[in-house]
């Protein structure tokens, strides 16, 4: 029996009410991502894309259909059990950064490990290998504003990361950024997910998209096209080639 | 909260106090100024500040002291239900003390070596009497201070036979026997019996005075029906420890009832305030919550976590506020010995604060929590309809910056009536405040109008009537001078005695403040003091049979006066009314100065032409009392500024956040950055001006009703409140609007000339 998909979807519907004028936003999507995939969901303005990743990781809530993550179904969790998920299995990463601004970078990346159950010493341990990771040691007792906007999306990068999502969820990532930070947060992405990470990213730049391994193009909230890009290399969890690619 | 949360939450917390340090420490204050005006003004209420209780349990006070002509059957009261201890029987006579030309009753009364059980005084300076101090004399702290005595200083006392006798102070005592000199006469002083007895050898011209010490205080009225049955027709008059505690209590119930006022209505405005801030700020980070909710805070949690933060910095202020107002009630009004307020309604206050603000806190914090975790969505106000004050604007043809910033004031109703509402509140507060200071410059400025026309009394002393009159006439300073007695009345049911003042006569009388009815014309007219009116029960026209100076007379009150004095239970009416007994010679003489005269000069120029005999004294207005009421007024006004600024700032912050993005927008189509400028800080402005102005019109139709009731319950009576003048309040209004646009706009300018990136929020 192969294991289960991170994520799958049946028959996902969203209808907005807006003025008491129902406005579907996704119309039965029908979804599967396996374990260290990267999948691209491409599609215009309004085609629906932004919903259902937002459904996908519960912040926003399904009109009708299944979500199950990790073989558990999770469209029926209220709020909080949604957040608790959250927490543990999904990453956000958003086109704005969504950094707290308040915060420093490093306070930025530590809180979802602290929020995890993370004691300070291991949230500050993990905190320092991601920012070293990610190229941005030096810059920890920064305040989010000093960056520019490259550096502020690694810092989202590292906080999406912080407690080792099953799920990374990324919402027009580099929507807001010039093209060489684009081409740096994509290489981030790649990196990660060349690690075995299950990436889930929404654009509509076919040049972002091509760097997946699979692209599901919506258009008014249905998918309208699902192909892989050049070779799907397909890693069922924790065999031994794992360790190795990891390694290599 | 798990451990983890909590750990998140903490840094979260401290990252946010950090960004607004200025905006919490302003929350601190606040609520710290309006929990000490709170304590202060509970304790004040409590009788804390008031003397009596301390020092009656000190001594182990009597509650009722009878003073009889001869020494009653103490075993006989010591049975009376009720009583637990019985002090006395103490012998007591009237001499007369001779100081620097004043001659001032005393009551000498005679005690024990050993000091007694019960009403035993407390020496304060000196020593108790000893065995064998015939010569000695411990006299009661308030007298000897008024009369400037010290230790070792001599009492010479002259005994009704004229004979005079030359004692020495040993010591100075407090005692909760009697109220404290001069509202209690005659002074009191102790000596050993075998002093008494050479100083007053005549029984006849002596009284004996009789403690009771009750197991409980409240069985007093029971307890003085048992004396007077029992040693009935002996009694010449009791005290009882309410009527002490009365005289001790000075003005402290009228500051207590300000604080009171200002405090509570001060909760209900940092209730606002805190209420706006929160939200405010709950709307300025709409963005950062959503962000939270992501990483995955529960609505719950994030509830908890504003009211935790935010919470905590009231708590913070609530528990500085009870360190404050405990200091204060002990520092501030030092002088009198004050007892800390009892754990009741000092927990009271503390948990009704703490419930205050932590509702007013939740509230927007649950709207907080409710926050959509999609961070991208933008919490833009409703949009796309101008708000009835903007098409006025329009209308009128106002520049376009005024009209933008009135569209902009009123784009979130809640915020925009909590900011009018939030600074309407302090502004009605000062309003009042100066309300009452107005009132005490009243007082100074017209004492005639609180029934102080008279600047000086002159006590003939050692002259006949008609000398000192004469005496009086002739300064060129007097304008007019009042013949005057006081003597007592009994109310129809004869079981209290008021003050009977004749002044004047019905042809000329005095200048009495009538507020209502008219002044007294023909004998047997009289008019009263709210206080009588309340205690009889009567109204103006009605008639009232008393006993004044002892004769019978029917009274007709045909008006009511402005009376300062003895919680207005004060009878005033013309000398011919009075028995020629008690009208000739008159007691004394009151003195209506001419406009512009000094009482002190013409106080010694009548000293200097009598030849020191005169006894002249000057009025106390009641406003040189109550002079702690404005530091009070100024330090409430403080408060009260402070939580006026506290709603500014939210507005301001609300209306930058919801504008800011609109900032280039408006540089585009032309607006020059003074315009855009303009367009925030009229945003924010015309809330002020709203809620300036609307607060000021509040207090000022409320306070000279305010201080007239409260005048009414005191006994002054109605008719001593002031509004503050239309230039102090316009002054004042100004000055907050002024200081309002200030604060608006140098944010306002910074945010104009900045760069704003076109950013989603």
């Amino acid at each position: 029996m192969s294991a289960d998909p991170v994520v799958s979807t049946v028959n996902l519907v969203k209808i907005y009410q807006s003025g008491g004028v129902p406005v579907p936003a996704v119309r039965g999507v029908d979804l599967r991502v396996e374990s260290g995939e990267f999948v691209a969901i491409m599609g215009p303005s309004g085609s629906g894309k932004s919903t259902l990743v937002h459904m996908l990781g519960g912040l926003d809530a399904r009109t009708s259909g299944e979500i199950w993550l990790d073989g558990r179904r999770a469209d029926t969790l209220g709020e909080s059990a949604w957040a608790l998920l959250r927490r543990q299995k999904i990453g956000f990463v958003f086109q704005f950064f969504n950094l707290i601004a308040n915060m420093t970078v490093a306070d930025n990346v530590e809180l979802p490990a602290l929020l995890a159950g993370a004691s300070p010493r291991e949230a500050r341990e993990r905190r320092e290998r991601l920012l070293g990771a990610l190229g941005l040691t030096g810059r920890a007792d920064a305040a989010p504003a000093q960056l520019a906007g490259g550096e502020q999306q690694r810092v989202a990068l590292a906080r999406a990361l912080a407690n080792k999502p099953s799920l990374l969820l990324a919402d027009e990532p580099t929507g807001n950024l010039d093209s060489r930070n684009t081409r740096d947060v994509l290489k981030l992405l790649a990196d990660v997910h060349r690690d075995g990470q299950t990436i889930i990213l929404v654009t509509h730049d076919a040049r972002v998209a091509s760097l997946a391994d699979r692209v599901v193009s919506l258009l008014d909230g249905q998918i309208v096209d699902d192909g892989v890009v050049g070779t799907f290399r397909r890693r069922p969890k924790g065999t031994a080639g794992d360790v190795v690619e990891l390694r290599g | 909260m798990t451990v983890s949360t909590f750990r998140a939450s903490a840094r979260w917390i401290r990252a946010d106090l950090r960004a607004r340090r200025g905006q919490a420490a302003l929350t601190v204050l606040a609520v710290a100024g309006i929990v000490t005006a709170l304590i202060t003004s509970a304790t004040l209420l409590e009788d804390g500040t008031n003397p009596w209780r301390g020092l009656f349990s000190q001594t182990r006070g009597a509650h009722v002291w009878i003073h009889t002509k001869d020494a009653p059957d103490a075993a006989a009261l010591s049975r009376l239900p009720g009583v637990e201890q019985v002090a006395g029987p103490y012998r007591t006579a009237p001499v007369t003390l001779a100081m620097g030309g004043k001659k001032s009753p005393v009551a000498l009364r005679e005690t024990t070596a050993q000091p007694p059980r019960v009403a035993a005084p407390l020496v304060g300076e000196g020593r108790w009497l000893r065995t064998g101090d015939t010569a000695g004399v411990v006299v009661e702290r308030s007298f000897a201070e008024a009369l400037d005595l010290r230790v070792g200083g001599p009492f010479t006392v002259t005994a009704l036979n004229g004979a005079s006798h030359a004692l020495v102070v040993v010591g100075l005592a407090e005692t909760a026997d009697q109220g404290f000199y001069p509202e209690w006469t005659p002074g009191l002083a102790w000596v050993l019996p075998q002093t008494l007895a050479g100083i007053e050898p005549a029984l006849g011209r002596s009284e004996s005075v009789t403690g009771l010490r009750l197991a409980d205080g409240e069985d007093t009225l029971p307890v003085v029906h048992g004396a007077v049955t029992l040693l009935d027709e002996q009694i010449q008059r009791m005290s009882t420890w309410r009527e002490v505690r009365a005289s001790m209590e000075l003005d402290n119930r009228l500051l207590g009832l300000l604080l009171a006022l200002f405090g509570t209505a001060g909760l209900v405005a940092a209730a606002l305030a805190t209420a706006n801030a929160v939200g405010g700020r709950v709307l300025t980070q709409t963005r950062d919550i959503a962000t939270l909710k992501s990483l995955g805070y529960t609505r719950g949690q994030v509830f908890a976590v504003l009211v935790a933060e935010h919470g905590a910095l009231g708590l913070l202020g609530i528990g500085l506020g009870t360190v404050c107002g405990l200091l204060v009630t002990t520092l501030a009004l030092d002088g009198l010995s004050v007892l800390p307020l009892s754990p009741v309604p000092l927990l009271a206050i503390i948990a009704g604060a703490a419930a205050v603000v932590l509702v007013a806190v939740a509230l927007p914090a649950w709207r907080g929590g409710r926050t959509p975790p999609i961070p991208a969505a933008p919490a833009a106000p409703p949009r796309g309809r101008l708000s009835r004050v903007a098409r006025l604007a329009l209308l009128v043809r106002l520049p376009p910056a005024l009209v933008l910033g009135t569209r902009d004031a009123f784009t979130r109703r809640t915020p925009a009536f909590l900011s009018i509402v939030g600074l309407a509140v302090p502004m009605m507060m000062i309003t009042i405040g100066l309300g009452c200071w107005a009132t005490l410059d009243d007082f100074l400025r017209r004492p005639e109008q609180v029934g102080q026309a008279a600047a000086l009394t002159v006590h003939p002393d050692g002259l006949p009537a008609e000398d000192a009159a004469r005496l009086a006439r002739a300064d060129p300073d007097v304008r007019a001078v009042y013949p005057g007695s006081e003597v007592s009345a009994l109310e129809p049911e004869q079981t209290r005695s008021v003050l009977a003042r004749a002044l004047g006569t019905s042809a000329e009388p005095y200048p009495f403040s009538v507020v209502e009815g008219r002044m007294f014309a023909a004998r047997g007219e009289a008019v009263a003091g709210q206080g009588l009116l309340d205690l009889l029960g009567v109204e103006i026209g009605d008639r009232v049979r008393m006993t004044v100076g002892g004769t019978p007379l029917i009274v007709h009150i045909v008006g009511r006066v402005v009376e300062p004095d003895h919680d207005g239970q004060v009878l005033s009416l013309g000398m011919d009314s009075l028995a020629a007994k008690d009208a000739v010679p008159p007691q004394f003489y009151s003195l209506v100065l001419k406009k512009g005269a000094d009482p002190e000069a013409v106080r010694d120029r009548l000293l200097a032409a009598s030849g020191e005999t005169l006894e002249v004294r000057r009025a106390v207005n009641p406003a040189e009392r109550l002079a702690v009421i404005r530091v009070v007024i100024v330090a409430l006004t403080v408060v009260l500024a402070l939580l006026g600024l506290a709603n500014l700032l939210t507005a301001r912050s609300l209306g930058l956040r919801d504008h800011a993005f609109d900032l280039a927008v408006l540089k585009a189509m032309g607006l020059t950055p003074g315009q855009v400028a303009a367009t925030l800080v009229t945003g924010t402005g015309l809330l002020v001006v709203l809620g300036v102005v609307a607060g000021t019109a509040a207090g000022a139709s409320v306070v000279g009703g305010l201080i007239d009731l409260q005048g009414h319950t005191s006994g002054v009576g109605a008719g001593i409140g002031r509004t503050p003048s239309a230039l102090t309040l316009a002054v004042t209004a100004c000055t907050a609007i002024g200081a309002a646009l200030l604060v608006t706009s140098v944010p306002a300018r910074r945010a104009a000339r900045a760069q704003v990136p076109v950013t989603a929020r």
